[in-house]
């Protein structure tokens, strides 16, 4: 978009970069589910929703792609890792499939809040953008409820792992809502149209009800860490290093 | 699971007023999970108008060969299982109209 003047456009990339890496980054941890997911059908459930979500992210890097002149293909696999924007809720392995469902309950209803704001975003392109997305996120939400459900009522070991799992990540999953640098010219220019804190605490409210609904403790501490989008660690260098692989193989080869 | 796991049949409809026609099955403990593996199965790649998703234990099935593959001749049960070509003539013949060939058996 043209009528774009160079501050905006770049908090604008600013916002769409960390959102397609959110994406991008747990998009590939829950593939690693797959071949070893609990049962054959929540394999292909698994696999096919970690699919839904390098779709999102795809379609975002394109919109930045668009936005800054750059090769979508060479922003999501051309960058070293501390090159990455996600929260620091996706700097976590796969662990254990409580882990990995608590981590994907907390983003899902993060990332609903966040693409419901969205929808009503000044950019048109994002916005439309967000309704598309939403559409695919409703089974998201859906799946991964129920799945904190029956781990809830799983029986004791299941119990723990999972509330073991929420508190430890309740922290980084802050981090989706980090503020970002430039947000202030997003909201003046009502590309986002409310302040990420804002969204935090929708977040927090909703995330806390359903967990309550579920017997589950709601963990207390809101603090968020501003810097959850630049600190990364060895699990996610050792991620990086395996969906680089390939592209890295022949960084001029056309695929 | 694994333990509590039943079977549903999956029917499904590729186009608007298309039949629904079985696609497989997946096997889920409950009705709720049922529904989520079947869209993954048979409507992850848009290929699906609707989905029908019956617990296998609600169907009847019927596969006597005594009731369905009795030993006689039923091939009068079938519409083209008489005869007819010379009654077609004749009537054809009756009614003044030209022969044609190759109809009814």
């Amino acid at each position: 978009m043209s009528e774009l003047d160079r501050e905006t456009r770049d908090a604008l990339a600013e916002l769409l970069l960390a959102m397609a890496d959110d994406e991008f980054v747990l998009g590939f941890w829950d593939s690693e589910w797959t071949g070893i997911a609990p049962i054959l059908e929540e394999d292909v459930a698994m696999s096919s929703v970690s699919q839904d979500e390098i779709g999102h992210a795809k379609a975002l890097y394109e919109l930045l792609a668009e936005l800054t002149g750059q090769d979508a293909d060479r922003i999501a696999f051309g960058r070293p890792p501390e090159g990455y924007r996600h929260a620091a809720l996706m700097n976590h392995a796969r662990t254990d499939w409580a882990f990995s469902i608590a981590r994907r309950f907390l983003y899902e209803h993060a990332d609903a809040v966040r693409l419901e704001s969205l929808a009503t975003s000044g950019y048109q392109p994002l916005a439309d953008l967000a309704v598309k997305m939403r559409r695919e996120e409703t089974y998201h939400l859906l799946h991964f409820d129920l799945w904190l459900r029956r781990l809830a009522e799983g029986g004791d070991d299941s119990r723990a792992r999972l509330s073991e799992a929420i508190e430890r990540l309740w922290p980084d999953a802050q981090t989706v809502f980090a503020p970002l640098a430039t947000e202030a010219v997003l909201v003046d220019a009502r590309i986002l149209p409310e302040p990420l804190e804002t969204l935090r605490w929708r977040w927090i409210d909703r995330v806390g009800a359903l967990l309550k609904a579920a017997n589950l403790p709601v963990p207390v501490n809101a603090h968020l860490d501003a810097d959850g989008r630049t600190r990364h660690t060895e699990e996610f260098a050792w991620l990086h290093g395996e969906f680089t692989m390939v592209s890295g193989s022949e960084a001029k080869a056309t695929w | 699971m694994g333990s509590k796991d039943r079977v549903w049949e999956v029917f499904r409809q590729e186009a608007e007023g298309d039949p629904m026609v079985h696609g497989g099955s997946v096997k889920a403990p409950d009705e709720e999970l049922a529904t989520h593996y079947a869209r993954e199965f048979y409507g992850r790649r848009q290929e699906s108008e609707r989905l029908w998703i019956v617990p296998r234990d609600a169907i009847t099935e019927l596969d006597d060969p005594d009731l369905l593959k009795p030993p006689f001749d039923r091939s009068f049960k079938r519409p083209g299982g008489f005869l007819i070509k010379h009654k077609l003539e004749a009537a054809r013949e009756r009614a003044g109209s030209p022969q044609v060939d190759e109809v009814g058996e």
